[in-house]
């Protein structure tokens, strides 16, 4: 017997996917912003938060929506070795394979981005830039210097956050984006309207403000952690749903499965 | 999902680590409340215990002020009859003889007897007599014409009649009578006084009279030794 819980598990398996994109208050601000932010004049714009705020579908969701107006790329996760980033670059910039056993020869990128200064505008957008070192940001500096390439680099907000700032943009115009945890609103409206775009609406119910409470205190209102407890708790529900069905209640989830969701994230302990 | 059995013994175990704090402050507040509880009995207890001791003491003190007063008393006596029966009687007499100084003191008087000392610049033997001279006795009738003390009246009773002196010894245990004639002793030493005056029917009829409403051993004792004429 297939179990109501399992359609309500899988709408929050973790996914970039731009049709999980949820519009919450908080997120719409933050598109608006960077919307904003890039079509200043601006050379790099930063975006940062903590893990599972939401940058990368963030971004996902800028390019969706732009990428017929705009030239606009998204590099999800950082090339391996600086030879390949210049080599996905430079398939970027000149919209051509570079051809094999060639490398890009970093001054003649950089001449070839100053002559398509004022005939395009391209935005780069760099997921999980805190994984490139020192060296390729440098690079990727002196490319947004030509003002032919805007880059809005994605990080981490980490310890070495500030360094990576000092370092690579202190001296360039950038603008800054920070995105924060969900508050219990926002993540209350991103599990329910998460549901409801699946027609899920007996279980979208059946969570109520005091779940969501307790939810928001376990996962502190990261949307990431937040779609791993949900994931959690139904499936629990979806065990006891199958083989034990007199051990849950469909008009409310029990505080026994959040818990015990919780407890195995280790969120809590024993 | 197959750890969902250990996961659920998970949870209970993280249930009582969470509700332990809340089962420590009922019993905390249960412990307190219990404490102040028997706190509290035990003071009313207490408060009765204390009550009671109080009571007790007081009645204790009355009788030994009682006592201790008789004591004063028959101590004030002593003092002077005892140097009677002091172990240097023979010596002082021996003294007194060959001194010819005949010192009188009722009350002893310590600066008199050091500024003997001083003017004479020699050893001076106090000679304590007997006090059993009238003089010593005419200062307690004094004290007892002012004070009505029966203490004093009793203890002019029991001397005389110790010493023989039956008439005076009557006349103060009428004295003692008066002031308290429920005293059992003052009452015998009026009728022992009788008796030794000669007037035996009448001490019968008194202690007879006495004993109807008494039940001294002490009263019978008389009886019998006056009946007997053994007294």
């Amino acid at each position: 017997m297939k179990s109501r819980y399992k359609a309500a598990k899988n709408v929050f398996v973790d996914s970039i996917d731009i049709d999980d994109y949820i519009e919450l208050n908080s997120s719409v601000t933050a598109y608006q912003q960077l919307q904003h932010s890039m079509e200043k004049p601006l050379k790099m714009i930063l975006l940062f938060g903590r893990p599972g705020t939401g940058k990368s579908i963030l971004l996902n969701r800028i390019q969706e929506k732009l990428k017929h107006q705009k030239e606009i790329y998204y590099f999800d996760t950082p090339a391996p070795t600086e030879k390949e980033f210049f080599q996905k670059l430079f398939k970027v910039l000149t919209q051509k394979e570079l051809p094999k056993n060639t490398e890009v020869n970093f001054s003649s990128l950089i001449d070839f981005c100053k002559s398509l200064r004022n005939k395009r505008e391209i935005i780069i957008l760099l997921d999980e830039a805190q994984m490139y070192d020192s060296e390729i940001m440098e690079k990727i500096r002196l490319l947004s210097d030509t003002r032919a390439v805007k880059f809005v680099v994605s990080l981490h907000k980490t310890e070495d956050e500030d360094l990576i700032a000092k370092e690579h943009f202190q001296s360039r115009i950038w603008e800054v984006i920070e995105l924060k945890n969900a508050t219990k609103e926002d993540q209350t409206a991103y599990v329910h309207k998460k549901l409801l775009k699946k027609n899920l609406f007996e279980i979208a119910n059946s969570i109520k403000p005091n779940d969501m409470k307790l939810i928001h205190k376990f996962t502190k209102g990261n949307y990431r952690e937040c779609n791993k407890l949900m994931f959690t708790i139904f499936e629990i529900c979806e065990y006891y749903d199958t083989h034990e069905p007199s051990n849950i209640n469909y008009s409310h989830i029990p505080r026994k499965i959040i818990e015990m969701s919780a407890l195995k994230l280790g969120y809590i302990h024993v | 999902m197959y750890d969902i059995k250990p996961l659920e013994a998970e949870w209970r175990a993280y249930q009582k680590k969470k509700k332990k704090p809340y089962y420590l402050l009922i019993l905390a507040i249960v412990l307190l409340t219990l404490f102040v509880v028997l706190l509290y009995k035990k003071n009313i207890i207490f408060d009765a215990y204390l009550n009671q001791l109080n009571k007790d003491s007081a009645i204790l003190s009355s009788k030994k002020n009682i006592s201790s007063q008789s004591n004063v008393l028959l101590n004030e006596g002593l003092v002077r009859l005892e140097t009677l029966n002091s172990p240097d009687k023979e010596a002082i007499k021996d003294v007194a003889k060959k001194n010819e100084i005949l010192v009188n003191i009722p009350i002893l008087d310590i600066n008199e007897k050091s500024d003997v000392v001083d003017d004479n610049r020699k050893k001076v033997h106090l000679n304590i007599i007997e006090t059993s001279s009238v003089s010593a006795y005419e200062d307690v009738e004094k004290r007892f014409h002012q004070s009505h003390d029966i203490d004093d009246a009793l203890f002019l009773s029991r001397s005389y009649y110790k010493k023989g002196n039956y008439d005076k010894a009557e006349t103060w245990a009428y004295e003692v009578n008066k002031i308290d004639s429920n005293l059992e002793e003052g009452l015998l030493l009026f009728i022992k006084s009788k008796y030794k005056l000669g007037r035996k029917n009448d001490a019968l009829s008194i202690l007879k009279n006495y004993l109807k409403k008494s039940n001294s051993e002490e009263a019978k004792n008389l009886l019998s030794k006056i009946e007997n004429n053994k007294l």
